[in-house]
């Protein structure tokens, strides 16, 4: 197998509707909870979620370790989602699905033993008990902390307009409205497409550390692509909204606008020439392009691998591994982001967690397992995909922190070199710290201006390079919506201000 | 077979909820993971689901849903869903499902004694291979190994009077190793998949080649920027296959969004270039007997020395394109909607040994790895990271690390020059190794 690369990527339709369907264990709305499930209240009250029977929930994490083990968990989900596809201005594909199911696992030293259920009934989560405790098989017996009535705890979003309370008309009339946006941008703009993807996530989780906790979060995931012809060539933009939030999100950000990004991508890039190849200067326009350092840092800074020994910034806690002017944060309490969550999938709240600051290795991302395994503190990563996946160590938003420099005088001061306004996604081997991204829209520099548009060319790097050679850092901080994957997905944001990267290899066809 | 009658069932209780016309699609799943780190186990995944998608039509509007709930009421609100869903939609006459027309036989897709082997037998194999790439010298540290095992059953009708199934297995194994030398450190892992456990390879041979990948590739060198011939490893095969397959998906080609749109009888590349579409390979990880609404599958010739054939289909883009379905309707399982995908998609084998190739270059890119999208599928760009060895005189030099490569599809296809006879069918997406004779390359 090869080395798992870890990517993110800003979400092409189909891998958009594999991800949001994957493992989908999917059941029906409504009569199908079990009367196990005491209640499923839907989202937009804090605190409303899946909750299961405490004394079920004490006898499946007693059976969970009655072989062995330090730790025990048993996470149950119930996620209700819809997805609507309107392509060539038409509705081409409507999705509903309800999944259910609930995960139990056992933790012995440095092993993980993990089963799940479809049927949260007893009998299965017994069952999934029996065969995650094996793991523990032989080692000493640790007596769990029960469980009582759920905890409260801070939560880190607001919904105005629940999900709940939308009638599908109004779903498909944001999508309307892009397309007819995107279509009338330009006479140019031969086709759209419009993705609406909403769900409504309740989680409960309990372990034998005595902890009970129960929620939902609504998310809401809309997409616009816009198909560009003109001038000899097709160039296909792409433009992302997404937030844990109510309806009130395309109050804040119009269809519309989303649409005219877009469909603005598109047209510019139809005049694109030629990128050019070779090392060279490279400034990043603020919002997503911070998945550079989601790919180049973050990923080497999740605990997992660093308690293996094997990550790139392994042993190097404290010391200085970027310029003085980088400063990088993983914050999952930011309201309403797509990457927040108001605790992770194994109980630890969230927070802002600085990473890098001023150049100086200060912080990994941990779970529960790698957090016990460093002698660190759990940090609110520990997150999974749903219910058939155990938790690993994984990023909320994560971004570099706001400088002091004006956006313009970074560009007016770089002589020559490469503008990039958009990337697509990218990814990176979190063991050497190797990583590539590939830009969707870009410019050349050319005496501090930006000029001619360039076709996609992916830049490549070393992590441990790249963060020294960021030179100027901007205030403009702003954010972009993802997809990353580590062999499972998660929802994530990446940000950064304007900033300039001293020499990097881009991949242009032009010598 | 229960799940048999039941698929049947369902797809008259869509209609009788107000459906027109109705598919049902079920899957029944069984999946083992076990991962391995330094000798010892680290985890223990199993589980087991089944789930049933419902996709209905009313006035030929599509609406689709799923459940994993099995029992009465849950199917009942499930079909509800989907048949309220769809009168949302916009009528399209192109929504029709398929006839019945038979299934395609392939042998040995499922491997009964799979789930009979010893859970230790396999727990061993994983270990084996750790323990025979870490015995090399210049290997540090695992990065872990693994295995893998599944089992699935698919079911699937209509109400076109279309009702067939199969089962398949798969099971594989893998180990991930780091070499490192001073301050550097290099990754490198290998893995096999198989539809049998008997037809796994030997621990030794997945462990040697892990080992190598990782320490072939220390001490690195940088080369300027140029252009000059690139060999593609069948490792990287992908890298162009990946966009050829975007560009021949027959709803981008009706959409205007790809780069081979309008070309099907055109020479789009070089007269040596083949290449096939297979889902009907024995003991073949993409074989099926059909496709994800139940057209049988076929061998396909797609590029016929040099000349683009067709494009892949699934019921509905076939009705819209006015052309059959090419038994290419793509499905993750129960929950996801037929799209359009391959089955072993790959460049037909040349004649030349691909130690010659190397030899017949005096400068150039031995491409190892690459990263980043491949080939646009819509606009026909290319541009990606690059890994491998540099070639001075005919000869594999120096490992190369943080290049880029870049050209376009059409400089691509029609500027390869040698092709090898080194092609490997146990993969799905593969070429033999081939060489283009320039590319523009990027470095210091």
């Amino acid at each position: 197998m090869d080395v798992k690369g870890y990517f993110v990527s800003d979400i092409p339709r189909r891998t958009f509707l594999e991800k949001t369907m994957k493992g989908g264990l999917v059941v029906a709305a409504g009569p199908t909870l079990l009367s196990l499930l005491e209640s499923c209240t839907p989202a937009g009250t804090a605190g409303a979620g899946v909750e299961m029977d405490p004394d079920l929930l004490n006898r499946i994490i007693a059976r969970a370790l009655s072989q062995g083990g330090e730790f025990a968990e048993v996470y149950g989900e119930h996620r209700i989602s819809r997805s609507i596809l309107m392509e060539e201005s038409r509705f081409k594909s409507a999705e509903f699905g309800v999944s259910q199911g609930a995960g139990v696992r056992v933790i012995s030293g440095d092993k993980t033993g993990y089963a799940y259920a479809e049927e949260i009934t007893e009998e299965a989560l017994m069952r999934a008990a029996d065969v995650a405790s094996t793991i523990a098989r032989g080692s000493e017996v640790v007596e769990p902390v029960s469980v009582g009535a759920p905890s409260a705890r801070e939560t880190f979003g607001s919904v105005e307009v629940p999900l709940e309370q939308i009638a599908d008309d109004r779903r498909l009339e944001v999508m309307e409205r892009a397309n007819q946006a995107a279509l009338d941008y330009d006479s140019r703009i031969a086709m759209a497409s419009v993705s609406y993807y909403d769900e409504i996530r309740a989680r409960t989780l309990a372990n034998s550390e005595g902890t009970y906790l129960s929620d939902s979060q609504p998310l809401l995931f809309f997409i616009v692509q816009a198909l560009g012809v003109g001038n000899g060539t097709r160039h296909m933009g792409r433009e992302r909204l997404s937030r844990h939030s109510g309806f009130e999100m395309f109050d804040e950000v119009t269809p519309e606008e989303v649409a005219e990004t877009c469909a603005r991508e598109s047209i510019a890039m139809l005049e694109a020439k030629d990128a050019p190849a070779g090392r060279m200067d490279v400034v990043m326009q603020n919002g997503w392009g911070g998945v550079l350092v989601h790919e180049a840092v973050g990923h080497p800074l999740e605990a997992d691998n660093i308690a293996r020994e094997i990550g790139a910034f392994t042993g190097k806690m404290g010391q200085k591994v970027a310029s003085d002017v980088f400063t990088m944060v993983d914050d999952g309490s930011i309201p309403n982001m797509r990457g927040t969550i108001n605790w992770d999938d194994e109980g630890t709240q969230t927070r802002r967690n600085v990473l890098i600051e001023n150049g100086v290795l200060q912080g990994y991302m941990t779970d529960i397992l790698s957090a016990k395994q460093l002698g660190l503190e759990r940090t609110g990563n520990g997150r999974r995909e749903s219910f058939r996946y155990f938790p690993i160590p994984r990023m909320t938003n994560t971004f570099i922190d706001r400088g002091d420099s004006e956006p313009v005088d970074i560009l007016a001061s770089t002589r020559s070199g490469l503008y990039v306004q958009s990337l697509s996604g990218g990814s990176v081997n979190p063991i050497t710290g190797e990583f590539n991204f590939t830009c969707r829209e870009a410019y050349l520099i050319e005496d501090g201006r930006k000029t001619t548009p360039v076709k996609g060319a992916t830049l490549v790097g070393n992590c441990m390079e790249v963060v020294s050679s960021v030179d100027a850092v901007g205030n403009d901080l702003a954010f972009g919506p993802g997809i990353c994957g580590k062999g499972q997905a998660a929802e994530v944001s990446a940000g950064q201000p304007t900033v300039r990267i001293r020499g990097i290899n881009v991949g242009g066809s032009r010598a | 077979m229960q799940h048999e009658n039941l698929t049947q069932e369902l797809v008259e209780r869509c209609l009788s909820r107000g459906a027109q016309s109705a598919e049902v699609f079920l899957d029944t799943r069984r999946n083992l993971s076990i991962e391995v780190r330094n000798g010892e186990l680290e985890t223990i995944q199993e589980s087991s689901s089944h789930g049933v998608g419902f996709r209905v039509f009313r006035e030929n509007k599509m609406g689709f849903s799923h459940s994993n709930d099995l029992s009465d009421a849950s199917l009942d609100e499930a079909i509800r869903s989907a048949v309220d869903f769809a009168g949302h939609m916009t009528a399209d006459e192109h929504n029709v499902l398929p006839d019945e027309t038979g299934m395609t036989e392939v042998e040995g897709l499922f491997d009964p004694d799979l789930s009979g082997v010893d859970m230790d037998t396999k727990i061993a194999l994983a270990r084996e291979a750790e323990d025979l790439a870490l015995s090399d010298a210049r290997i540090t540290k695992s990065g872990g190994a693994g295995y893998g095992e599944s089992e699935v059953s698919v079911f699937l009708a209509n109400s076109n009077g279309l009702a067939k199934n199969y089962r398949a297995s798969g099971c594989s194994f893998g180990v991930s190793v780091v070499a490192e030398k001073g301050d550097q450190r290099s990754s490198g892992g290998e893995s096999c998949s198989r539809r049998f456990f008997a037809d796994l390879v030997s621990p030794e041979e997945v462990a040697e080649e892990a080992a190598r990948s990782a320490y072939e590739m220390l001490d690195p060198q940088m080369v300027s920027t140029q252009r000059a011939p690139v060999i593609f490893d069948p490792d990287v095969a992908r890298s162009l296959l990946g966009g050829i397959l975007g560009a021949i998906n027959g709803e981008r080609v009706l959409q205007g969004a790809s780069f081979l749109a309008g070309r099907v009888g055109e020479k789009v590349a070089v007269d040596n270039l083949t290449i096939i579409d297979d889902g009907t390979r024995s003991r073949g990880m993409a074989s099926s007997p059909f496709d994800g609404e139940g057209v049988p599958t076929q061998r396909r010739t797609i590029i016929d020395a040099g000349v683009l054939r067709g494009f892949m289909y699934n019921t509905r883009v076939a009705a819209r394109a006015g052309v059959e379905s090419t038994g290419n309707a793509s499905r993750g399982g129960f929950s996801s909607l037929p799209g359009i995908g391959p089955h072993a998609f790959y460049v037909e084998a040349g004649d030349m040994d691909p130690g010659d190739i190397i030899a017949a270059t005096p400068n150039g890119l031995y491409l190892k790895s690459v990263t980043g999208y491949g080939i646009n599928p819509v606009s026909g760009n290319f541009s990606g990271g690059a890994q491998g060895f540099w070639i001075e005189n005919g000869r594999l030099a120096f490992p190369v690390k943080g290049l880029t490569i870049a050209s376009t599809a059409e400089e691509m296809l029609n500027g390869i020059d040698m092709l090898g006879n080194d092609l490997d069918l146990n993969r799905t997406l593969t070429a033999p190794t081939f060489r283009i004779r320039e590319m523009q390359i990027g470095g210091v």
